[in-house]
């Protein structure tokens, strides 16, 4: 995976402070607010969202960029597939 | 009742009523994270499971009691991302509960759609 920094993010989606099941839900909205190619960058301070945003991506087919965690936050880059 | 538009297709089951909240919220959860992964999701409440369903109950309690979101929170987001809820007329019954006691949407089946349902989809999950 490809660390966040050299990345274009075309939109953040803020769920820093939810808890599951919300991260998911924002995020499956989010992305279809954007262009397939795009990037959505969340972020998001629910232990669980690692494997969520695995089996989420796998499931919905979009793909997962990266995941990096910063000062307690996660950042999840996920790209917009179909 | 499936439509097969969705990707999966992942029926719940609730059989837990208003004297235990605690196990209100859950299915409504994860019904809620299926419907987000393009499954189509239903959610068949039996038992004393449609007591959560009551149009005066649903903004009085929720899974931590009177304290937190009510159940309209977890019903509403569920719903919102398409998941149909079911109750059959037996539980009903069981409740003293009529079908114009439960809030809009909410679907009547009986114990062979309930079959049907579970025969098709690719996970039946009761709580």
């Amino acid at each position: 995976m490809s660390d966040s920094a050299d990345q274009v993010v075309d939109q953040v989606l803020d769920c820093t402070g939810l808890q599951c099941p919300l991260p998911v839900i924002k995020t499956s909205q989010a992305i279809k607010t954007i262009e397939v190619g795009q990037i959505l960058e969340l972020l998001a301070t629910d232990p669980g969202v690692e494997p969520d945003m695995n089996a989420w991506t796998r499931r919905t087919g979009n793909e997962l960029v990266s995941i990096n965690q910063d000062a307690g936050v996660f950042h999840v880059l996920i790209r917009r597939a179909r | 009742m499936w439509t097969g538009e969705g990707e999966a297709k992942v029926l719940y089951v609730q059989t837990h009523g208003v004297s235990d909240p605690g196990r209100s919220a859950t299915p409504f959860f994860l019904a809620a994270s299926a419907a987000a992964m393009d499954a189509e999701v239903m959610i068949y409440f039996t038992m004393y499971g449609p007591t959560l369903l009551q149009k005066d109950v649903i903004d009085k309690i929720g899974p931590k009691g009177d304290v937190g979101q009510p159940l309209r929170y977890f019903i509403e987001q569920a719903t919102g991302l398409g998941v149909r809820l079911l109750v059959c007329q037996p539980s009903l019954d069981l409740n003293d509960l009529s079908i114009d006691d439960l809030i809009e949407g909410t679907t009547m089946i009986g114990g062979a759609a309930f079959n049907d349902l579970a025969i098709q989809a690719d996970a039946v999950i009761s709580f």
